[in-house]
Protein backbone atom coordinates (compact mmCIF):
# COMPACT_ATOMS: atom_id res chain seq x y z
CA UNK A 1 0.00 0.00 0.00
CA UNK A 2 2.59 2.37 1.08
CA UNK A 3 4.93 1.52 -1.75
CA UNK A 4 2.14 1.63 -4.24
CA UNK A 5 1.74 5.40 -3.25
CA UNK A 6 5.25 6.31 -3.41
CA UNK A 7 5.17 8.23 -6.70
CA UNK A 8 2.18 10.52 -5.54
CA UNK A 9 3.88 10.99 -2.07
CA UNK A 10 7.01 12.30 -4.11
CA UNK A 11 4.86 14.80 -6.65
CA UNK A 12 3.03 16.51 -3.84
CA UNK A 13 5.99 16.60 -1.60
CA UNK A 14 7.76 17.83 -4.87
CA UNK A 15 4.55 20.58 -5.04
CA UNK A 16 4.45 21.33 -2.08
CA UNK A 17 7.98 22.36 -1.72
CA UNK A 18 7.78 24.13 -5.00
CA UNK A 19 5.07 26.47 -3.61
CA UNK A 20 7.33 27.30 -0.50
CA UNK A 21 10.09 28.26 -2.57
CA UNK A 22 7.43 30.12 -4.70
CA UNK A 23 5.42 32.02 -1.68
CA UNK A 24 8.33 34.57 -0.74
CA UNK A 25 8.55 35.49 -4.60
CA UNK A 26 4.82 35.67 -5.47
CA UNK A 27 4.73 38.22 -2.76
CA UNK A 28 7.54 40.44 -3.99
CA UNK A 29 5.92 40.09 -7.37
CA UNK A 30 2.39 41.29 -6.28
CA UNK A 31 4.11 44.31 -4.20
CA UNK A 32 6.06 45.32 -6.89
CA UNK A 33 2.91 45.96 -8.83
CA UNK A 34 1.42 47.85 -5.97
CA UNK A 35 1.30 51.67 -5.36
CA UNK A 36 2.56 52.17 -1.84
CA UNK A 37 3.48 55.78 -1.78
CA UNK A 38 1.21 58.69 -2.68
CA UNK A 39 2.07 59.70 -6.23
CA UNK A 40 0.28 61.98 -8.55
CA UNK A 41 -2.33 60.10 -10.33
CA UNK A 42 -2.18 56.63 -8.50
CA UNK A 43 -3.63 55.87 -5.34
CA UNK A 44 -1.92 53.81 -2.82
CA UNK A 45 -2.86 50.47 -2.85
CA UNK A 46 -3.83 49.93 -6.67
CA UNK A 47 -2.37 48.60 -9.43
CA UNK A 48 0.21 49.59 -11.23
CA UNK A 49 3.14 49.58 -13.24
CA UNK A 50 4.70 52.77 -11.80
CA UNK A 51 7.42 50.82 -9.88
CA UNK A 52 8.91 49.54 -12.80
CA UNK A 53 8.55 52.12 -14.73
CA UNK A 54 10.99 54.01 -11.75
CA UNK A 55 13.29 52.04 -12.32
CA UNK A 56 13.94 53.16 -15.81
CA UNK A 57 13.59 56.64 -14.39
CA UNK A 58 15.84 56.52 -11.51
CA UNK A 59 19.79 57.71 -12.98
CA UNK A 60 21.20 55.90 -9.46
CA UNK A 61 19.04 52.20 -10.40
CA UNK A 62 20.22 52.19 -13.69
CA UNK A 63 23.74 52.36 -13.52
CA UNK A 64 23.37 50.88 -10.16
CA UNK A 65 22.15 47.70 -12.62
CA UNK A 66 25.21 48.21 -15.50
CA UNK A 67 27.80 47.82 -12.40
CA UNK A 68 26.22 45.07 -11.54
CA UNK A 69 26.29 42.75 -14.58
CA UNK A 70 30.20 44.64 -15.39
CA UNK A 71 31.11 43.39 -12.22
CA UNK A 72 30.03 40.12 -12.27
CA UNK A 73 30.82 39.88 -16.04
CA UNK A 74 34.79 40.74 -14.97
CA UNK A 75 34.73 38.28 -11.93
CA UNK A 76 33.84 35.71 -14.31
CA UNK A 77 36.96 36.74 -17.25
CA UNK A 78 39.22 36.73 -14.39
CA UNK A 79 37.95 33.46 -12.42
CA UNK A 80 37.69 30.88 -15.37
CA UNK A 81 41.12 31.44 -17.34
CA UNK A 82 42.52 30.92 -13.70
CA UNK A 83 40.29 28.47 -12.24
CA UNK A 84 40.91 25.89 -15.47
CA UNK A 85 44.41 25.17 -15.21
CA UNK A 86 43.82 24.48 -11.62
CA UNK A 87 41.48 22.41 -12.02
CA UNK A 88 43.26 20.50 -14.65
CA UNK A 89 46.29 20.13 -12.26
CA UNK A 90 44.04 18.79 -9.49
CA UNK A 91 42.12 16.47 -11.55
CA UNK A 92 45.32 15.07 -13.20
CA UNK A 93 48.38 15.62 -11.59
CA UNK A 94 49.92 15.07 -8.20
CA UNK A 95 52.05 17.62 -6.74
CA UNK A 96 53.94 18.21 -3.34
CA UNK A 97 51.24 19.77 -1.35
CA UNK A 98 48.52 19.51 -3.66
CA UNK A 99 46.44 17.77 -0.74
CA UNK A 100 47.30 20.66 1.40
CA UNK A 101 46.49 23.29 -1.17
CA UNK A 102 42.99 22.26 -1.98
CA UNK A 103 42.83 22.44 2.08
CA UNK A 104 43.69 26.19 1.94
CA UNK A 105 41.27 26.53 -1.12
CA UNK A 106 38.30 25.20 0.57
CA UNK A 107 39.03 27.12 3.59
CA UNK A 108 38.98 30.23 1.77
CA UNK A 109 35.74 29.14 0.10
CA UNK A 110 34.07 28.94 4.09
CA UNK A 111 35.23 32.35 5.08
CA UNK A 112 32.93 34.42 5.28
CA UNK A 113 33.56 38.09 3.94
CA UNK A 114 32.73 39.63 6.93
CA UNK A 115 36.45 38.26 8.55
CA UNK A 116 38.14 40.07 5.67
CA UNK A 117 36.19 43.19 5.28
CA UNK A 118 38.40 45.55 7.04
CA UNK A 119 41.82 44.25 5.25
CA UNK A 120 40.09 44.11 2.21
CA UNK A 121 39.28 47.64 2.49
CA UNK A 122 42.76 49.04 3.28
CA UNK A 123 44.51 46.61 0.97
CA UNK A 124 42.19 47.75 -2.02
CA UNK A 125 42.22 51.70 -1.13
CA UNK A 126 46.16 51.28 -1.29
CA UNK A 127 45.90 49.43 -4.90
CA UNK A 128 43.37 52.13 -5.58
CA UNK A 129 40.24 49.86 -6.41
CA UNK A 130 37.67 50.70 -4.08
CA UNK A 131 34.34 52.00 -5.60
CA UNK A 132 34.67 50.76 -8.81
CA UNK A 133 33.51 47.70 -10.25
CA UNK A 134 36.77 45.60 -11.02
CA UNK A 135 37.54 46.11 -6.80
CA UNK A 136 34.40 43.71 -6.15
CA UNK A 137 35.09 41.56 -8.84
CA UNK A 138 38.46 40.82 -7.35
CA UNK A 139 37.26 40.12 -3.90
CA UNK A 140 34.27 37.94 -5.12
CA UNK A 141 37.30 35.63 -6.29
CA UNK A 142 37.62 34.77 -2.69
CA UNK A 143 34.62 32.43 -2.78
CA UNK A 144 34.19 31.62 -6.54
CA UNK A 145 37.37 30.89 -7.49
CA UNK A 146 37.76 27.61 -5.14
CA UNK A 147 33.99 26.76 -5.91
CA UNK A 148 34.83 27.31 -9.67
CA UNK A 149 38.08 25.19 -9.44
CA UNK A 150 35.80 22.18 -7.42
CA UNK A 151 33.07 22.22 -10.51
CA UNK A 152 35.79 22.31 -12.96
CA UNK A 153 37.92 19.40 -11.91
CA UNK A 154 34.74 17.22 -11.39
CA UNK A 155 33.89 17.90 -15.56
CA UNK A 156 37.57 17.44 -16.06
CA UNK A 157 37.63 14.04 -14.16
CA UNK A 158 34.80 13.14 -15.87
CA UNK A 159 37.43 12.95 -19.22
CA UNK A 160 38.94 9.34 -19.67
CA UNK A 161 42.34 9.45 -18.85
CA UNK A 162 43.59 8.34 -21.82
CA UNK A 163 42.37 11.49 -24.19
CA UNK A 164 45.21 13.23 -22.58
CA UNK A 165 47.60 10.25 -23.06
CA UNK A 166 46.59 10.17 -27.07
CA UNK A 167 47.28 13.90 -27.30
CA UNK A 168 50.26 13.66 -25.94
CA UNK A 169 51.33 10.96 -28.33
CA UNK A 170 50.30 13.00 -31.32
CA UNK A 171 52.81 15.75 -29.80
CA UNK A 172 50.75 17.94 -28.02
CA UNK A 173 52.10 20.26 -25.37
CA UNK A 174 50.19 20.03 -22.04
CA UNK A 175 48.86 23.68 -22.70
CA UNK A 176 48.17 23.31 -26.08
CA UNK A 177 45.93 20.11 -24.83
CA UNK A 178 44.23 22.03 -22.47
CA UNK A 179 43.40 24.61 -25.18
CA UNK A 180 42.26 22.60 -28.05
CA UNK A 181 41.41 19.44 -26.58
CA UNK A 182 39.95 19.90 -23.44
CA UNK A 183 38.32 23.16 -23.28
CA UNK A 184 35.34 21.95 -26.13
CA UNK A 185 35.40 19.17 -24.10
CA UNK A 186 34.67 20.83 -21.06
CA UNK A 187 32.33 23.49 -22.79
CA UNK A 188 29.35 22.67 -20.44
CA UNK A 189 31.45 22.80 -17.39
CA UNK A 190 32.80 26.55 -18.38
CA UNK A 191 29.07 27.49 -18.88
CA UNK A 192 27.87 25.86 -15.21
CA UNK A 193 30.47 27.31 -13.62
CA UNK A 194 30.27 30.52 -15.04
CA UNK A 195 26.62 30.65 -14.02
CA UNK A 196 27.68 29.76 -10.20
CA UNK A 197 30.30 32.21 -10.40
CA UNK A 198 27.27 34.96 -11.65
CA UNK A 199 24.65 33.51 -8.69
CA UNK A 200 27.02 33.75 -6.05
CA UNK A 201 28.49 37.17 -7.10
CA UNK A 202 25.24 38.67 -8.77
CA UNK A 203 23.41 38.00 -4.64
CA UNK A 204 27.07 39.30 -2.36
CA UNK A 205 26.20 42.21 -0.15
CA UNK A 206 29.22 42.38 2.48
CA UNK A 207 32.28 42.80 -0.19
CA UNK A 208 29.85 44.91 -2.41
CA UNK A 209 28.67 47.47 0.91
CA UNK A 210 32.17 47.99 2.01
CA UNK A 211 34.04 47.91 -1.56
CA UNK A 212 31.54 50.88 -2.71
CA UNK A 213 30.96 54.11 -0.44
CA UNK A 214 30.51 56.51 -2.95
CA UNK A 215 30.56 55.26 -6.53
CA UNK A 216 30.35 51.78 -8.82
CA UNK A 217 27.35 50.37 -6.07
CA UNK A 218 25.78 47.27 -6.96
CA UNK A 219 21.92 46.59 -7.28
CA UNK A 220 21.87 45.11 -3.43
CA UNK A 221 23.22 48.68 -2.08
CA UNK A 222 21.14 50.42 -4.45
CA UNK A 223 18.25 48.92 -2.93
CA UNK A 224 19.50 49.74 0.69
CA UNK A 225 19.68 53.23 -0.22
CA UNK A 226 15.67 52.87 -0.78
CA UNK A 227 14.91 52.12 2.71
CA UNK A 228 14.93 55.41 4.71
CA UNK A 229 11.93 57.45 6.46
CA UNK A 230 9.21 57.05 4.28
CA UNK A 231 10.75 53.62 1.89
CA UNK A 232 9.05 52.82 -1.20
CA UNK A 233 7.97 49.00 -0.28
CA UNK A 234 6.86 48.71 -4.39
CA UNK A 235 9.82 50.10 -5.74
CA UNK A 236 11.83 47.87 -3.50
CA UNK A 237 10.29 44.96 -4.72
CA UNK A 238 9.98 45.87 -8.16
CA UNK A 239 14.05 46.57 -8.47
CA UNK A 240 14.26 43.45 -6.32
CA UNK A 241 11.50 41.25 -8.72
CA UNK A 242 13.84 42.68 -11.69
CA UNK A 243 17.05 42.03 -10.19
CA UNK A 244 16.47 37.88 -10.81
CA UNK A 245 15.32 38.30 -14.42
CA UNK A 246 18.89 38.05 -15.69
CA UNK A 247 19.61 35.31 -12.69
CA UNK A 248 16.27 33.96 -14.21
CA UNK A 249 16.85 33.49 -17.67
CA UNK A 250 20.28 32.51 -17.37
CA UNK A 251 18.71 29.67 -15.33
CA UNK A 252 16.20 28.81 -17.27
CA UNK A 253 18.73 28.29 -20.15
CA UNK A 254 21.27 26.52 -18.15
CA UNK A 255 18.24 23.97 -16.24
CA UNK A 256 19.33 20.54 -18.07
CA UNK A 257 23.06 21.39 -17.15
CA UNK A 258 22.49 22.34 -13.91
CA UNK A 259 22.72 19.30 -11.88
CA UNK A 260 25.73 17.75 -13.99
CA UNK A 261 27.71 20.90 -12.23
CA UNK A 262 28.61 19.44 -9.22
CA UNK A 263 30.24 16.08 -10.20
CA UNK A 264 32.34 14.66 -7.50
CA UNK A 265 35.74 13.62 -8.28
CA UNK A 266 38.43 12.56 -5.39
CA UNK A 267 41.36 14.87 -4.81
CA UNK B 1 45.71 6.93 -11.33
CA UNK B 2 47.38 10.80 -11.55
CA UNK B 3 50.84 11.46 -12.68
CA UNK B 4 53.23 12.68 -10.06
CA UNK B 5 55.10 16.06 -11.29
CA UNK B 6 55.57 19.48 -9.63
CA UNK B 7 54.64 21.04 -12.85
CA UNK B 8 51.49 20.84 -11.54
CA UNK B 9 52.14 23.77 -9.13
CA UNK B 10 52.52 25.72 -12.31
CA UNK B 11 49.21 25.30 -13.15
CA UNK B 12 47.61 26.04 -10.07
CA UNK B 13 50.16 29.35 -9.45
CA UNK B 14 47.56 31.48 -10.83
CA UNK B 15 44.89 30.41 -8.44
CA UNK B 16 47.28 31.05 -5.94
CA UNK B 17 47.93 34.34 -6.76
CA UNK B 18 44.84 35.29 -6.54
CA UNK B 19 44.00 33.71 -3.80
CA UNK B 20 47.45 35.24 -1.87
CA UNK B 21 45.91 38.95 -2.98
CA UNK B 22 42.32 38.15 -1.70
CA UNK B 23 42.71 36.17 1.15
CA UNK B 24 46.05 35.36 2.42
CA UNK B 25 47.38 39.05 2.79
CA UNK B 26 44.10 39.91 4.38
CA UNK B 27 44.80 37.15 6.32
CA UNK B 28 47.75 38.25 8.02
CA UNK B 29 46.92 41.77 7.84
CA UNK B 30 44.03 41.03 10.12
CA UNK B 31 46.29 38.86 12.75
CA UNK B 32 49.23 41.66 12.67
CA UNK B 33 46.37 44.32 13.82
CA UNK B 34 45.34 41.53 16.44
CA UNK B 35 48.19 42.56 18.55
CA UNK B 36 47.75 45.89 18.41
CA UNK B 37 45.90 48.76 20.39
CA UNK B 38 45.14 50.99 17.44
CA UNK B 39 43.57 54.41 16.81
CA UNK B 40 44.63 55.52 13.53
CA UNK B 41 46.57 53.21 11.71
CA UNK B 42 50.04 55.06 11.76
CA UNK B 43 49.94 55.10 15.74
CA UNK B 44 49.94 51.82 17.08
CA UNK B 45 50.74 49.93 20.43
CA UNK B 46 51.57 46.04 20.92
CA UNK B 47 49.10 44.52 23.33
CA UNK B 48 50.13 41.09 22.74
CA UNK B 49 47.25 38.67 23.56
CA UNK B 50 44.77 41.34 25.34
CA UNK B 51 42.10 41.29 22.61
CA UNK B 52 41.90 37.62 22.88
CA UNK B 53 41.83 37.29 26.63
CA UNK B 54 38.97 39.54 26.69
CA UNK B 55 36.69 38.00 23.66
CA UNK B 56 37.84 34.29 24.94
CA UNK B 57 36.57 35.60 28.72
CA UNK B 58 33.56 37.36 28.10
CA UNK B 59 30.00 35.75 28.62
CA UNK B 60 28.99 37.32 25.04
CA UNK B 61 31.38 35.16 23.35
CA UNK B 62 30.32 32.35 24.57
CA UNK B 63 26.49 33.17 24.74
CA UNK B 64 26.67 33.73 20.63
CA UNK B 65 29.16 31.16 20.08
CA UNK B 66 26.13 28.39 21.68
CA UNK B 67 23.63 30.29 19.77
CA UNK B 68 25.10 30.10 16.10
CA UNK B 69 26.38 26.30 16.86
CA UNK B 70 22.33 25.37 18.05
CA UNK B 71 21.51 27.64 14.88
CA UNK B 72 23.82 25.51 12.31
CA UNK B 73 22.62 22.35 13.81
CA UNK B 74 19.35 23.28 13.38
CA UNK B 75 19.57 24.21 10.31
CA UNK B 76 21.78 21.09 9.29
CA UNK B 77 19.37 18.69 11.13
CA UNK B 78 16.43 20.30 8.44
CA UNK B 79 18.12 21.31 5.08
CA UNK B 80 20.31 18.25 4.76
CA UNK B 81 17.46 15.59 5.13
CA UNK B 82 14.91 17.71 3.52
CA UNK B 83 17.32 18.58 0.57
CA UNK B 84 17.90 14.82 -0.15
CA UNK B 85 14.03 13.94 0.18
CA UNK B 86 13.21 16.79 -2.53
CA UNK B 87 16.28 15.26 -4.91
CA UNK B 88 14.62 12.30 -4.46
CA UNK B 89 11.41 13.57 -5.44
CA UNK B 90 12.64 15.18 -8.58
CA UNK B 91 10.71 13.57 -11.70
CA UNK B 92 12.75 11.36 -14.03
CA UNK B 93 10.96 12.85 -17.51
CA UNK B 94 14.36 15.21 -18.75
CA UNK B 95 11.81 17.89 -19.55
CA UNK B 96 10.38 18.37 -16.18
CA UNK B 97 14.30 17.75 -14.50
CA UNK B 98 15.35 21.29 -15.80
CA UNK B 99 12.09 23.04 -15.34
CA UNK B 100 12.07 21.50 -11.50
CA UNK B 101 15.36 22.39 -11.04
CA UNK B 102 15.50 26.43 -12.31
CA UNK B 103 12.34 27.10 -10.17
CA UNK B 104 13.74 25.07 -6.95
CA UNK B 105 16.61 27.35 -7.28
CA UNK B 106 15.09 30.75 -7.98
CA UNK B 107 15.58 31.81 -4.08
CA UNK B 108 19.29 31.62 -4.63
CA UNK B 109 18.97 34.47 -6.94
CA UNK B 110 17.58 37.03 -4.73
CA UNK B 111 19.94 39.88 -3.25
CA UNK B 112 20.78 38.60 0.01
CA UNK B 113 19.76 41.88 1.74
CA UNK B 114 16.36 41.85 0.31
CA UNK B 115 16.09 38.02 1.60
CA UNK B 116 14.62 39.31 5.15
CA UNK B 117 12.72 42.24 3.47
CA UNK B 118 10.92 39.41 1.84
CA UNK B 119 10.09 37.67 4.78
CA UNK B 120 9.60 40.14 6.82
CA UNK B 121 6.80 41.52 3.88
CA UNK B 122 5.16 38.19 3.56
CA UNK B 123 4.33 38.15 7.37
CA UNK B 124 2.96 41.51 7.50
CA UNK B 125 -0.49 41.63 8.86
CA UNK B 126 -1.85 43.93 6.52
CA UNK B 127 -0.22 43.13 3.27
CA UNK B 128 1.78 40.12 3.53
CA UNK B 129 0.26 36.33 2.42
CA UNK B 130 1.21 34.42 5.56
CA UNK B 131 0.90 37.67 7.82
CA UNK B 132 -3.18 37.33 7.07
CA UNK B 133 -3.59 33.67 7.66
CA UNK B 134 -1.09 33.08 10.44
CA UNK B 135 -3.07 35.12 13.43
CA UNK B 136 -6.11 32.42 12.57
CA UNK B 137 -3.90 29.66 13.42
CA UNK B 138 -2.16 30.92 16.64
CA UNK B 139 0.82 33.00 15.28
CA UNK B 140 1.16 36.27 17.88
CA UNK B 141 0.74 39.33 15.84
CA UNK B 142 3.71 40.66 18.03
CA UNK B 143 6.16 37.61 17.24
CA UNK B 144 8.99 39.75 17.37
CA UNK B 145 8.84 39.45 21.28
CA UNK B 146 9.02 35.78 21.17
CA UNK B 147 12.46 34.04 21.33
CA UNK B 148 10.73 30.83 19.89
CA UNK B 149 9.06 32.93 17.18
CA UNK B 150 11.67 34.94 16.04
CA UNK B 151 14.03 31.71 15.32
CA UNK B 152 11.65 30.15 13.61
CA UNK B 153 11.16 32.78 11.51
CA UNK B 154 15.15 32.97 10.85
CA UNK B 155 15.32 29.37 10.55
CA UNK B 156 12.33 28.95 8.20
CA UNK B 157 14.35 31.76 5.75
CA UNK B 158 17.29 30.12 6.25
CA UNK B 159 15.82 26.82 4.87
CA UNK B 160 14.26 28.55 2.03
CA UNK B 161 16.98 30.34 0.86
CA UNK B 162 19.41 27.31 0.82
CA UNK B 163 17.70 24.06 0.83
CA UNK B 164 17.76 24.52 -3.43
CA UNK B 165 21.79 24.24 -3.28
CA UNK B 166 21.85 21.37 -1.24
CA UNK B 167 19.07 19.82 -4.10
CA UNK B 168 21.32 20.77 -6.50
CA UNK B 169 24.05 18.93 -5.12
CA UNK B 170 22.44 15.44 -4.45
CA UNK B 171 20.41 15.40 -7.41
CA UNK B 172 23.33 15.78 -9.34
CA UNK B 173 25.52 12.97 -7.23
CA UNK B 174 21.87 11.03 -8.03
CA UNK B 175 22.05 11.29 -11.80
CA UNK B 176 25.40 9.04 -11.81
CA UNK B 177 24.08 6.38 -10.44
CA UNK B 178 24.26 4.11 -13.16
CA UNK B 179 20.66 2.40 -14.40
CA UNK B 180 21.98 -1.18 -13.95
CA UNK B 181 22.88 -1.03 -10.09
CA UNK B 182 18.61 -0.36 -10.40
CA UNK B 183 18.01 -3.26 -12.25
CA UNK B 184 20.22 -5.30 -10.39
CA UNK B 185 18.22 -3.96 -6.90
CA UNK B 186 15.09 -4.65 -8.89
CA UNK B 187 15.63 -8.04 -9.58
CA UNK B 188 16.84 -8.61 -5.72
CA UNK B 189 13.37 -7.21 -4.66
CA UNK B 190 15.28 -4.76 -2.90
CA UNK B 191 12.25 -2.27 -1.38
CA UNK B 192 12.27 1.54 -2.32
CA UNK B 193 14.20 2.13 1.59
CA UNK B 194 16.35 -1.06 0.43
CA UNK B 195 17.67 0.97 -2.80
CA UNK B 196 17.38 4.62 -0.74
CA UNK B 197 19.88 2.99 1.90
CA UNK B 198 22.62 0.45 -0.39
CA UNK B 199 22.28 2.19 -3.70
CA UNK B 200 21.34 6.36 -3.55
CA UNK B 201 22.57 6.93 -0.18
CA UNK B 202 26.63 5.35 -0.51
CA UNK B 203 26.81 7.82 -3.61
CA UNK B 204 25.68 10.79 -2.05
CA UNK B 205 27.95 11.03 0.81
CA UNK B 206 30.82 12.49 -0.66
CA UNK B 207 28.61 15.60 -2.43
CA UNK B 208 26.93 15.17 0.94
CA UNK B 209 29.77 16.12 2.97
CA UNK B 210 30.74 19.00 0.74
CA UNK B 211 26.51 20.36 1.49
CA UNK B 212 27.57 19.64 5.03
CA UNK B 213 30.76 22.06 5.00
CA UNK B 214 28.86 24.48 3.06
CA UNK B 215 25.88 25.16 4.90
CA UNK B 216 27.53 24.51 8.39
CA UNK B 217 30.10 27.46 7.46
CA UNK B 218 27.75 30.05 6.11
CA UNK B 219 24.85 29.62 8.60
CA UNK B 220 27.44 29.38 11.74
CA UNK B 221 28.73 32.88 10.23
CA UNK B 222 24.88 34.22 9.45
CA UNK B 223 25.20 37.95 8.80
CA UNK B 224 23.46 39.75 6.10
CA UNK B 225 19.82 37.65 6.65
CA UNK B 226 19.48 37.44 10.59
CA UNK B 227 20.04 40.50 11.59
CA UNK B 228 17.74 42.73 9.94
CA UNK B 229 14.32 40.36 11.20
CA UNK B 230 14.47 41.24 14.55
CA UNK B 231 17.62 43.11 14.93
CA UNK B 232 19.13 40.51 16.93
CA UNK B 233 16.63 40.51 19.06
CA UNK B 234 14.61 39.84 21.75
CA UNK B 235 17.37 40.68 24.07
CA UNK B 236 19.99 39.46 21.91
CA UNK B 237 18.09 35.85 21.47
CA UNK B 238 19.26 35.87 17.78
CA UNK B 239 22.69 37.61 18.27
CA UNK B 240 24.99 35.64 16.00
CA UNK B 241 28.45 34.82 16.02
CA UNK B 242 29.40 37.21 12.75
CA UNK B 243 26.59 40.19 13.97
CA UNK B 244 29.49 40.98 16.80
CA UNK B 245 32.21 40.93 14.51
CA UNK B 246 29.70 42.82 11.83
CA UNK B 247 29.19 45.68 14.57
CA UNK B 248 33.16 45.93 15.44
CA UNK B 249 33.87 46.26 11.77
CA UNK B 250 31.11 49.22 11.83
CA UNK B 251 33.11 51.27 14.34
CA UNK B 252 36.65 50.69 13.20
CA UNK B 253 37.61 49.18 16.28
CA UNK B 254 40.82 47.62 14.43
CA UNK B 255 42.12 45.91 17.61
CA UNK B 256 39.45 43.69 18.41
CA UNK B 257 37.71 43.33 15.35
CA UNK B 258 41.19 41.69 13.87
CA UNK B 259 41.37 39.21 17.07
CA UNK B 260 37.80 37.78 16.30
CA UNK B 261 38.25 37.70 12.44
CA UNK B 262 41.15 35.54 13.84
CA UNK B 263 39.63 33.59 16.21
CA UNK B 264 36.39 32.68 13.84
CA UNK B 265 39.39 31.93 10.90
CA UNK B 266 40.62 29.19 13.47
CA UNK B 267 37.73 27.68 13.74
CA UNK B 268 36.83 28.08 9.56
CA UNK B 269 40.31 26.07 9.63
CA UNK B 270 39.21 23.44 12.27
CA UNK B 271 36.27 22.89 9.83
CA UNK B 272 37.97 22.64 6.73
CA UNK B 273 40.56 20.27 8.15
CA UNK B 274 37.90 17.85 9.77
CA UNK B 275 36.51 18.16 6.26
CA UNK B 276 39.64 17.11 4.41
CA UNK B 277 39.70 14.07 7.44
CA UNK B 278 36.40 12.91 6.56
CA UNK B 279 36.95 12.78 2.75
CA UNK B 280 40.07 11.13 3.36
CA UNK B 281 38.26 8.08 4.74
CA UNK B 282 35.53 8.13 2.26
CA UNK B 283 38.14 8.02 -0.20
CA UNK B 284 39.83 5.34 1.65
CA UNK B 285 36.44 3.50 2.05
CA UNK B 286 35.51 3.65 -1.56
CA UNK B 287 38.92 2.64 -3.32
CA UNK B 288 39.08 -0.15 -0.47
CA UNK B 289 35.69 -1.57 -2.07
CA UNK B 290 36.77 -1.09 -5.05
CA UNK B 291 40.05 -3.45 -5.32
Amino acid sequence: MLIRSLPFVKTVVLWAFIAFACLPLVQMTIISFIATLPKPGVDVGSMTLRNYAGIWEDANLRSAFINSIAYVFINICITIPVAIPAAYAFSRMSFVGDKHLFLAFIAFRITPPVVLTLPIFQLFSSLGIVNSVFGIALAHCLFNLPISIWILQGFISAIPKEMDETAFLDGYSRPRFIWKVLLPQIAPGIAVTAFFCFMFSWVEVVFARILTTTNGKPISMAINALFGFQTDIGLVMAVAAASMMPGAVLLFAMRNHLSRGFKIGKV
Amino acid sequence: MKDSTNTGWIFVLPAVLVLGLVGLVPLITVINYSFFEIFILDARFWIGTEWYDAIIGSERFWASFGRSTLFSMLVLLIQIPLGIAIALCIPRRKFWIGVTLAVVALPLLVPWNMIPSLWLSLLDPDTGILGRILPSMGWPVDWKLSVVHTWLVIIVMDVWHWTSLVVILCYSALTIIPASYYQAAAIDGAGPWQVFRFIQLPKLYHVLLMAILLRFMDSFMIYTEAFPINAGGPNGATMFLAVDLGEEIKAFNYGPSAARSVLYFMIILMVAWMFSKAQGKLDDGSSGKAT
